[in-house]
């Protein structure tokens, strides 16, 4: 891969979960290095678009898709996709802060190690870059020793970030990452998102609409899985193509 | 004032129930007095009176000791089956029933069956190894209910956030599963233990209620749980009572030991929980 964010295209994609359809036929294109946020009611497909992207989808019984997804150069639904190599590129934050019951360092050390990094000078290089890219190396040096979880829900969040971050991964996807912190972590969390934009492509599920509006370039609204209107955030946010997407931006939706 | 009463009534019955249980145990320890010795716990019985429970405590950590140690892995494998490869439903199904079929069997039918298949099919003496085999049998749906327990409280965003840094299902089974159930499991395992430390209907006719002079695999291995019930049924040795008494108070202390030891690491290896729970 360049050294530029890759691009995302998705082209008739369509997930089932059993006899339930999750997403049908949805095709989008996303330019490298920007940030896409993911809107629309509980239930409406975002999650497993998000969870497409890295085939986390997989762990779901009885999931089949069908169609085409190409995040910069990886087919991603080719049956024969390296799977680790994959999500070693798109790395993933969840809504609940994931820290593992290790010390903060081992955190953010797990996924070099996994790729075989001995050498304790180049982990912890790996480590203070990647805490300084989450705007968390101030609040933690001295302390990596520590165990995760004394670390608060918000720091905790960048910690994940971090963790994510130390793969060198080129894709970053954000499930609902401020949904369970207060109002000051969830500032940290937008500014970090908007310091990381440009280098990574970021797409980002979220409940919060002003959130998508403050820090996305492109807004994607679905449906109970179908894409309902995808456009530059600030043409959707005033003024809307579909009926259906104003209703929602506006609060007026059943 | 309501309350006040109502504390007051727990408090009467905490005490209440806390003498009785000091009066139980202290009864047994103050039969236990006039026997209980090193000479005792070293001996082997004797209906002629001055024996002791060596052989018998040999047995039981033995018997004990081996059973645990081979359903450990045998039950953690059916507990990884089970919750972390989620495979074919139908098998599952016919899986659990087994499972909780040998979990709700009386342990003297467990006996019985193990009898059947070893002692009569394979044609094993009643003897310390087929004791084993009983044991196993026993305990083996035990550790995978336990595993089980402990592997579901691994919360499943630790097991997804693991596999979307690359890792495999075994990498995050070895490095995030089994080091974050790791005390659940060795508190379970504790229990389990102590459990098999007490057994005596499903050993009597497996592994029989004698002990041999020359300690063998194959030779007949008495536990204490077997002795005990053996001293307050069959035996004619003069002291036979306080001889059970100091049998019981052995035991109960082997399954206080086991039970503290496994807590206490338990307690050790969990990682502190400094999270201050904001919502």
């Amino acid at each position: 891969m360049d050294s530029k964010a890759p691009d995302l295209a998705v082209r008739h994609l369509s997930v089932r979960y059993g006899e339930q359809v999750a997403l049908s036929d949805v095709s989008l294109d996303l330019e490298g290095g920007q940030v896409l946020a993911l809107i629309g009611p509980s239930g409406c497909g975002k999650s497993t678009f998000l969870r497409v992207l890295n085939r986390l989808v997989d762990r779901s019984l009885e999931v089949r898709y069908e169609g085409e997804v190409v995040l910069g150069g990886i087919r991603i639904l080719d049956p024969d996709t390296d799977l680790v190599a994959l999500r070693r590129a798109v790395g993933m934050v969840f809504q609940q802060p994931s820290a593992f019951p290790f010390s903060v360092f081992d955190n953010v050390a797990y996924g070099p190690r996994l790729q075989g990094i001995r050498s304790s000078h180049r982990l912890r290089s790996i480590v203070e870059s990647s805490l300084k890219k989450a705007a968390l190396w101030d609040e933690v040096r001295g302390k990596l020793r520590r165990p995760a979880a004394s670390l608060s829900g918000g720091q905790q969040q960048r910690l994940c970030i971090a963790r994510a971050l130390a793969v060198a991964p080129r894709v970053l996807l954000l499930d609902e990452p401020t949904a369970a912190l207060d109002p000051l972590s969830t500032t940290k969390i937008e500014e970090l998102i908007l310091s990381l934009r440009g280098d990574y492509t970021l797409i980002l599920v979220t409940h919060n609409l002003q959130q998508a509006a403050r820090i996305s370039d492109v807004t994607a609204f679905f449906r109970q899985g179908l894409l309902v209107e995808i456009a530059p955030t600030r043409e959707m946010f005033t003024a809307p193509k579909c009926a259906e997407t104003e209703e929602f931006l506006t609060g007026r939706y059943e | 004032m309501r309350g006040q009463t109502w504390h007051r009534l727990a408090l009467v019955g905490a005490v209440l129930v806390f003498t009785l249980f000091i009066a139980m145990i202290g009864d047994l320890v103050w039969q236990s007095l006039g026997v209980l010795s090193w000479h005792f716990l070293w001996s082997p019985p004797s209906e002629m009176g001055h024996g002791g429970i060596g052989p018998e405590l040999l047995n039981t950590l033995v018997m004990v000791g081996i059973a645990a140690l081979i359903s450990l892995p045998l039950g953690l494998a059916g507990a990884i089956f089970r919750v972390e490869y989620r495979g074919a439903p139908g098998f599952l199904k016919v899986f659990d029933r087994v499972r909780f079929t040998f979990l709700s069997l009386p342990t003297i039918v467990i006996g019985l069956l193990v009898y059947q298949w070893v002692v009569v099919e394979l044609g094993w003496p009643l003897s310390i190894r087929s004791g084993i085999v009983a044991l196993v049998v026993m305990n083996w749906p035990f550790v995978v209910n336990i595993g089980i327990e402990a592997l579901s409280g691994v919360p499943d965003t630790s097991r997804e956030a693991s596999m979307a840094l690359g890792a495999t299902s075994s990498q995050t089974l070895m490095r995030i599963v089994f080091p974050s159930a790791l005390p659940a499991l060795i508190a379970g395992l504790g229990v389990s233990t102590a459990r098999l430390l007490g057994e005596s209907a499903a050993l009597i006719f497996t592994a029989g209620i004698n002990v041999a002079v020359h300690w063998s695999w194959s030779m007949p291995g008495e536990t204490l749980a077997v002795h005990l019930w053996y001293l307050r049924t069959e035996s004619l040795a003069p002291h036979a009572n306080a001889e059970a008494a100091a049998t019981g108070v052995v035991l109960l202390g082997l399954v206080a030991l086991v039970l503290y030891l496994t807590q206490k690491i338990a307690h050790w290896l969990k990682p502190r929980d400094y999270s201050r729970k904001s919502a």
